[in-house]
């Protein structure tokens, strides 16, 4: 009975995570596309949310589950899995708060590798995996997109320097909408899949599917499609902004180069099974496309700020996940911690939010609203 | 113990994706270029600059068309 409950609660964390998923990397795919005007917040947002929704049904090749390779399979249970979502549930309103965008995967493998610790000590840690899947991609991710994208933005330029501005920004404007999609498809196709296989491996752990690597049933990829097709609906309208107009003022041009060089990155390591984080890929083109307009073009102090977020991202999910999952373990073996956490965590959340609704224009409306 | 870095795909990635990123530059840029220079010099009555450009616009498409589908196999085929 109580492995019920906490299975039940590890799905609803699970979609939950996924529904923050949405709305914290919804700014990957659209930011650029808003601050151009390629396409109005609300239109840029749906556009998203339906190709995420789409994007989760195009691909059912679950991989054994996130954080494969990074801790030892046999340490993982339940509340080890609810126990690293709650991590990156926290990391994902925590960034989504100060605007900063941060990989939502790297966060979910923090949690869970913090999880593991405690539940297995350092040697359930897999510091090889942590180091081939985390570490060298998010080194990788940015500084390929950076230099794709800069020069890019120098071609783009050396093309069309000599036409007319209108005609121009009309057609880089057009050519957006197409990039922001397949953005959008690509990303729903990666981060839904990741909640699929949590919820997966869930019930496998908890003996409700059978089979060494299931097919996840249908009910678990419609509700995952659902979920990061409403978070990225929901619009996370802070890190919208820094992506879209706080590290560079974009012309056309430049969103462009920053969408088509960030996909360009992105599908091609998909391609060689190298795995990149969107976050870091988008992140890294953008600074690329303003640098090499005018180096003095972006805010540098913001980016040096989003590369901490980046850092601190694993440690501090994995703080988080390892905490929670120490209390939960305080609490004995029962469904007894995970309830009261997620409880806790729900009120807290409902706080936090509730405040920002009542102290006037809350940042989670959109640019066209305020 | 020590981390499996696959570096054959990390090499590939590294001539690989500035390739497929500067070809879905170049072809939309020449959609851009020929789109705006046709338009111009349809203005003018230059009929021979028109058909030119048009046909550079029209291969971009083309083009920056192919890369979108090559896009979207690869996020179908993906394992």
């Amino acid at each position: 009975m109580d492995s019920d409950i906490i299975l039940v609660i590890v799905v609803a964390t699970a979609l939950a995570f996924d529904f923050t998923n949405g709305f914290h990397d919804t700014a990957n795919a659209v930011a650029t596309s808003i601050s151009t005007r390629a396409l109005a917040p609300k239109t840029a947002v749906t556009l998203a949310a339906v190709l995420n929704f789409v994007g989760a049904f195009i691909s059912l090749k679950v991989a054994a589950t996130v954080a494969s390779g990074i801790v030892d399979a046999e340490l993982v249970t339940t509340t080890v899995i609810f126990a690293g979502l709650i991590g990156a549930i926290f990391w994902n309103l925590l960034t989504w708060y100060f605007g900063l965008p941060s990989s939502s995967s790297h966060a979910l493998i923090g949690g869970v590798v913090g999880a593991a610790f405690v539940a297995g000590g350092a040697e359930a840690v897999l510091t090889g995996g942590l180091i081939e899947n985390v570490i060298v991609p998010a080194l990788v991710a940015p500084v390929i997109a950076f230099l794709v994208a800069a020069t890019a933005i120098l071609i783009t330029y050396r093309m069309v320097g000599r036409l007319r501005p209108g005609p121009v920004n009309r057609g880089y404007r057009l050519g957006q909408i197409a990039s922001a999609s397949l953005l959008s498809l690509s990303h729903g196709t990666n981060d839904a899949q990741k909640t699929m296989g949590i919820i997966t491996l869930a019930l496998v752990t908890n003996g409700s599917l059978t089979g060494s690597n299931p097919d996840p049933p249908t009910w678990v990829v419609i509700s995952a499609a659902t979920a990061i097709a409403l978070g990225t609906y929901t619009g996370g309208w802070r890190i919208i902004r820094t992506m879209g107009s706080r590290i560079i003022d974009m012309d056309p041009a430049q969103g462009f180069a920053a969408q088509s060089g960030g996909s360009a990155v992105l599908l091609t390591a998909s391609h060689l099974g190298f795995p990149l984080s969107t976050t870091h890929s988008i992140t890294g083109a953008v600074l690329g496309a303003g640098a090499a307009k005018r180096l003095s073009a972006v805010r540098w102090g913001l980016a040096g700020n989003i590369v901490l977020a980046w850092i601190l991202t694993l440690p501090a999910a994995a703080a988080v996940g390892a905490l929670t999952y120490g209390v939960s373990w305080l609490l004995g073996s029962g469904s007894l911690g995970p309830l009261l956490i997620s409880v806790s965590l729900l009120a807290l959340m409902a706080a936090v939010f509730g405040k920002r609704l009542r102290s006037g224009p809350a940042l989670t409306t959109s640019p066209a609203d305020t | 113990m020590t981390a499996a870095i696959d570096t054959d795909a990390l090499l590939e990635l590294v001539w690989a994706a500035p390739l497929a990123a500067l070809s879905v530059t170049v072809a939309w840029g020449m959609v851009v270029v020929g789109t705006t220079r046709a338009s111009e010099a349809r203005r003018e009555a230059r009929s021979a600059a028109v058909a030119l450009n048009a046909l550079i616009a029209v291969a971009g498409a083309l083009l920056f068309a192919a890369a979108l589908v090559f896009g979207l196999i690869v996020l179908t085929a993906k394992d």
